[in-house]
């Protein structure tokens, strides 16, 4: 029962990561290796809206924060996009360094603000509750509805508005989108900032009750990607299930073998993937 | 077989700039007898060893490996293990160090390099982060976070122990500029410019790709095996994705494909890291920022900008290249 | 005995049959064509013959060898060499490195032994395809002609008994495809077996003596060119695109 729950948990804050993440790389076939920083920033960012800003103050200022830090961080994704990603985004090599440049930079800005030992940021509900006798931490458990909402939105998004139709259409059938007179720029814009608020919405939310350190847009990166080859770039259901898969297999491998083995799952999973699976998605050509 | 042709192309096609750069490093214990500056300059050596390495197979491949440090913390580890476990000697260590690099190069590199572009790299990031995980996991051979200290150094003189770190890149930079300009260097051009028509003119594409990242390992190895020793200490820094990316952006800066490039940057940029030691608190930050820029400038390297390469004077200079016409 | 034997060959795509049960033979010495609409599967066909697609079944034998499963550099190396549909340049390279690749291969490295003696076989049929005053050129510096003849002066150096090309006359001018032309028949006749796919029906004809034509991943028709034009399911697999210009009969 608790590996249900907690797994269904991980899941949700992996599908939420691993959602933008493949979004941003089918649309505008940018490997975002700062993905990972802006689930990070979402994080401190909340933290920093909720410290500075409102001193205190109860649940609302803290959900105004997090709402604060999501925007942020879409808004720095658009940045990033538009000045430094642009230019040379025609070079694979170019948006992969300079994103992980990124990356290490703003984790060296954090860990000059906040030291490298965690910083605690205040939960948005208290508490736990049991379910089916287990205990369960509610901020944990807000993920599930949360995620349950957002990522429905999206399909919406992508599939009913117009602009969301068009951003599809770049990630399914780039030349198409073209001659039919859609901007891929603008498709890039606009996912880059989406996706990197899906990320940092999860990062806000899981912040009250896991460990928030500098070095904390590594792990979540690597998982994402293990997620992506897994569900299959440009399938967003497919994104779905493999972040659950991912998310069982890590709390499976928790209790049966050992606790430090988890974080090596993603990785496993990564090389196994790639190794054995080359037809298909390997050899993918981009454009 | 080619080694004759080889060395007569690279003495021709040496980069004048390059050169006086190792022989001006040479000379430093001999104008200043600061030991600061020449620890300062020999980690310089130590990083353009690590960028040189790298630029062999990403240089000439286009394929962007991530996890160097796999290699540089992995045999500096091992050289460590071999030297505080079972005293072995560093002149010993270091080399069965590299070699043990060097294999793993061919496995990894024949398991990865099927994969292309952004796969592969994220395989190496995965590579690497793995050793990484591991070494904590292990921490009772690999001392955890804090790492293996008291390793022998190669001298007792730091004089002699800059000499030493100082050949070992000046034989590292032959060693891959007569490999670039090799039938080897030749089909990692090829391969870069079209794979496919590379395959076409009947060259196991596979076998070059994977002897290069063999020996792009190898020679990473033979710089993580001398670090550890210089510094008598190896930690998890080593095996950590900032020293992979590090060196990336070294080898990236000062231009990639040209062995003399990343030579220089790695130097030149090292020297200013180092420089920046007043600002102690900001100085990653600032540096890291730097690198960020410098590479949003100039993409492709600072010596493989337009500017020098079409000017007759400065592309002979930087690059060694004699135009015909 | 065929130096190539093309047997019953299929190549699916998903639902697609982009190839169904194509088979042809080619003689020593013999110089086909390869004709067809667009889209009628020929470099699909060329790209399962040399290994870079991996085909459903059938079989392709080469001089005596089973080509499936085989690498396309291990293709090469028993003596099948083709070139491609767009020019392949080794951009970044000069004209002299670039020819120089080939000459490693294992099949080229056994037919001349000492390294001087490769050098002057690859200048040698650089000075006869007209590139011997290039050497030093850089490959981005040549012009489309240019750069087909040096795709074929590439696949010569690997020392091939059969050369399979890709629409050899694509994006070329009239004067440019007669020296291509001249260049192939000279290779013909000096015992080299060549087959080629070619949408410039006209220039096709005066080259080959058989031509095959494949429609929709088969095989529609066989013979010679006099044959072929007057071929009711010839003509008809043209018509709705254009009417082949080929100045005979």
């Amino acid at each position: 029962m608790e590996i249900l729950i907690i797994g269904s948990v991980r899941g949700a804050l992996y599908s939420l990561i691993a959602v933008g993440f493949v979004l941003v790389f089918s649309v505008g076939g940018i490997l975002n290796l700062a993905h990972g920083t802006y689930y990070m920033l979402g994080a401190y960012l909340t933290y920093i809206f909720y410290s500075l800003v409102f001193g205190s103050g109860g649940v609302n200022s803290l959900i105004l924060s997090a709402m604060l830090s999501v925007i942020s961080v879409g808004i720095i994704a658009c940045l990033v996009y538009n000045i430094l990603l642009r230019p040379h985004i025609q070079s694979i090599t170019y948006v992969m360094v300079m994103t992980l440049a990124i990356a290490l930079f703003v984790s060296e800005i954090m860990s000059l603000l906040f030291g490298i030992s965690g910083t605690s940021v205040p939960s948005l509900i208290e508490g736990s509750i049991s379910i089916g006798g287990v205990k369960v931490i509610n901020q944990q458990l807000i993920l599930i509805p949360i995620t349950g909402l957002i990522l429905p939105a999206l399909w919406f998004f992508l599939k009913k508005t117009k602009t969301g139709q068009g951003i599809d259409a770049v990630a399914q059938q780039r030349t198409g989108a073209i001659l039919m007179g859609v901007s891929v720029e603008a498709a890039t814009f606009i996912t880059s900032g989406v996706s990197a608020s899906l990320a940092a919405l999860a990062g806000a939310l899981i912040a009250p009750v896991s460990n928030v350190v500098p070095e904390m847009w590594l792990f979540p990166l690597i998982k994402a990607f293990a997620i992506a080859i897994l569900g299959g770039i440009g399938s967003l259901v497919g994104s779905i299930i493999a972040s659950f898969v991912v998310g069982y297999a890590e709390v499976l491998s928790s209790f049966l073998i050992s606790e430090q083995l988890t974080e090596l799952v993603a990785l496993v999973v990564i090389v196994l993937v790639l190794l054995f699976k080359p037809s298909g998605i390997m050899g993918y050509k981009l454009g | 077989m080619d080694l004759k042709r080889g060395l007569a192309r690279v003495i021709e096609n040496q980069s004048p700039f390059g050169l006086l750069i190792l022989v001006a490093m040479a000379l430093l214990p001999v104008i200043s007898d600061n030991i600061f500056y020449i620890e300062i300059v020999k980690l310089a050596a130590i990083y353009a060893i690590f960028a040189m390495s790298w630029d062999i197979l990403t240089g000439y491949t286009h394929e962007v490996n991530f996890g160097v440090a796999f290699f540089i913390g992995g045999a500096g580890y091992f050289s460590g293990i071999l030297n505080s476990f079972f005293s072995f000697s560093p002149y010993l260590a270091v080399p069965l160090a590299a070699l043990a690099a060097g294999i793993l190069g061919i496995w990894i590199g024949y398991l990865t390099l099927r994969l292309r572009g952004p796969y592969f790299a994220m395989a190496t990031l995965a590579f690497a982060s793995i050793l990484f995980k591991l070494s904590f996991i292990f921490y009772e051979f690999t001392g955890g976070e804090e790492g293996i200290s008291g390793l022998e150094p190669f001298t007792d003189d730091p004089m002699r122990d800059f000499y030493v770190a100082w050949v070992v890149m000046v034989v590292v930079y032959f060693i891959l500029c007569i490999y670039a300009r090799s039938k080897h260097g030749i089909i990692l051009k090829a391969i870069r410019a079209d794979e496919d028509a590379t395959q076409s003119a009947g060259i196991n594409t596979a076998y070059y790709k994977i002897e290069a990242f063999a020996i792009s390992g190898l020679l990473a190895g033979i710089g993580g095996g001398v670090f550890a020793h210089s510094q008598m200490h190896i930690g998890p820094t080593m095996l950590s994705g900032y020293l992979s990316v590090i060196v990336v952006l070294l080898a990236m800066i000062g231009g990639m494909g040209t062995i003399v490039g990343p030579l220089v940057g790695a130097i030149c940029l090292s020297i200013l890291n180092e420089s920046l030691r007043m600002v102690e608190e900001y100085r990653i930050m600032i540096y890291t920022g730097l690198l960020i820029l410098l590479i949003y400038l100039a993409p492709d390297g600072l010596i493989n900008l337009r500017s020098i390469k079409n000017s007759r004077i400065l592309s002979f200079v930087f690059l060694g290249d004699r135009k015909s016409t | 005995m065929n130096v190539l034997e093309v047997d019953d060959l299929t190549k699916n795509f998903g639902g697609l049959e982009a190839l169904a049960r194509i088979g042809f033979y080619v003689q020593p010495g013999e110089i086909l064509g390869i004709i067809g609409p667009n889209g009628a599967g020929k470099t699909t066909l060329f790209n399962c013959i040399t290994g870079f697609l991996p085909f459903d079944s059938g079989y392709v034998i080469f001089d005596g060898h089973e080509l499936r499963g085989k690498k396309p550099y291990q293709i090469v190396n028993l003596g099948l060499t083709r070139t491609w549909q767009l020019v392949r340049p080794f951009f970044g390279m000069r004209v002299k490195e670039a020819i120089m690749v080939p000459s490693f291969c294992h099949r080229a490295r056994s037919t001349h032994f000492s390294k001087k003696d490769r050098e002057e076989a690859i200048v040698g049929i650089l000075k006869e395809m007209g590139l011997g005053n290039k050497l030093e050129t850089e490959v981005d510096n040549l012009n489309q002609g240019e750069l087909r003849v040096l795709d074929i002066s590439r696949a010569l150096v690997t020392d091939p008994k059969i050369l399979l090309l890709d629409e050899p006359f694509s994006g070329l001018s009239h004067r440019e495809v007669e020296n291509v032309s001249r260049v192939i028949r000279n290779l013909n006749d000096q015992g080299l077996t060549v087959v080629i796919i070619e949408h410039r029906l006209r220039e096709l004809m005066k080259l080959v003596r058989k031509v095959v034509v494949i429609n929709f991943g088969q095989k529609i028709a066989e013979g010679s060119p006099e044959e072929i034009v007057q071929e009711p399911r010839v003509i008809e697999a043209y018509l709705g695109q254009r009417r082949p210009k080929i100045g005979l009969g």
